[in-house]
């Protein structure tokens, strides 16, 4: 997903790499925990599910920016050169880093630019069983949504993450879309001549 | 096998009480209620000894003709309560130690809900499955 230049680049960040601690399981329960703080506190302050899941998918989204690069940086990988490398990538590697969970991966349209993460558990909604009365439409994961749209966008490609099903719903498994749109055409800038 | 559990806060009103059906469901709701008095002993006679030695299992509370009622309490002051059948006697002590291991447990996992208030009623169902588990059968 990332070129290095220079070789002294690439020895800087492969140090980087050894000085820093592995992203270990090891304050998992904090970091679900706090995230569920973080849900049922936006639960109480706006009483409309969609406000809800819009500034957790907007808080995701902010998230993402920041993260791509501290992932770029870990994992030292090659240019992807199609949609479904990058889908690949964000599930085998980019999951099992952050979360522990490798989701499967499906392509659902021909065109090869729809994808879907399938999840049999979420980690971040392992505590909670169902969603309260009066909150079924709450995506209690849209967090990582915003974190995957936020993180394509930095990479510049632009693409529609959503919930397909839920498991919280009721659904079977949990499933992440990946929907890649077209890029919009870049201003280019002349120099003045 | 179990034939009431209780789930009692720390202001001493239930939290969560459940017993099989079969029975006068008030009988037992009374038996837990009065087994409050003697886990407040318990805990008071304990204190008075080191407070490091203080364990969570409280063991046989009171026996009565019919059934006999062990106590647990956290260390947040939350009590569990659960009547067995004396008829029962092939129930040891460490038998109903690990029921009240599983219960803490259970109570554990929905304290993290992030959607339950503390003090309220538990309305949860991987809890009343792991109850209905121990009123069928001996874990």
């Amino acid at each position: 997903m990332g070129v290095s230049d220079t070789p002294t680049l690439d020895k800087h960040l492969s140090r980087q790499q050894e000085t820093r601690t592995p992203v270990v399981a090891k304050n998992k329960d904090l970091l679900i925990l706090t995230y569920g703080a973080l849900v049922a506190q936006l639960c109480k302050d706006y009483e409309k599910e969609e406000d809800v899941n819009k500034y957790l998918d907007k808080m995701g989204y902010g998230i993402g920016t920041r993260l791509v690069e501290d992932f770029l940086a870990r994992s030292s990988l090659r240019r992807c050169h199609s949609y479904s490398e990058v889908t690949h990538i964000i599930a085998e590697v980019a999951f099992k880093m952050y979360l522990g969970v490798t989701p499967s991966v499906t392509c659902k349209n021909s065109s090869r630019n729809e994808f879907s993460l399938i999840l049999d558990k979420t980690p971040l909604s392992e505590f909670v069983e169902m969603l309260p009365a009066g909150r079924s439409s709450l995506c209690y994961c849209s967090l990582l949504c915003g974190i995957i749209r936020g993180a394509l966008e930095m990479v510049h490609l632009a693409a529609d993450v959503t919930f397909l099903q839920d498991k919280l719903k009721g659904d079977s498994v949990t499933e992440i879309g990946i929907t890649f749109l077209k890029q919009p055409e870049e201003k280019k800038y002349r120099w003045k001549q | 096998m179990a034939v009431c559990v209780a789930v009692i806060a720390k202001e001493n009103y239930p939290l969560y009480i459940r017993s099989t059906p079969m029975e006068n469901e008030l009988k037992f709701h009374y038996m837990v209620h009065t087994s409050l008095d003697v886990v407040d002993e318990k805990i008071s006679a304990m204190g008075k000894a080191l407070v490091d030695q203080r364990e969570l299992y409280l063991g046989l509370l009171y026996p009565t003709e019919d059934y006999k009622v062990y106590g647990y309490v956290t260390n947040s002051k939350v009590k569990f309560v659960m009547v067995v059948d004396s008829s029962n006697t092939a129930l040891r002590d460490n038998e109903i130690r690990s029921m009240f291991r599983k219960l803490h447990n259970s109570y554990t996992d929905v304290m993290c809900n992030p959607f339950y208030n503390p003090g309220d009623r538990i309305q949860s169902r991987a809890f009343d499955n792991m109850v209905t588990s121990m009123m069928i059968q001996v874990c």
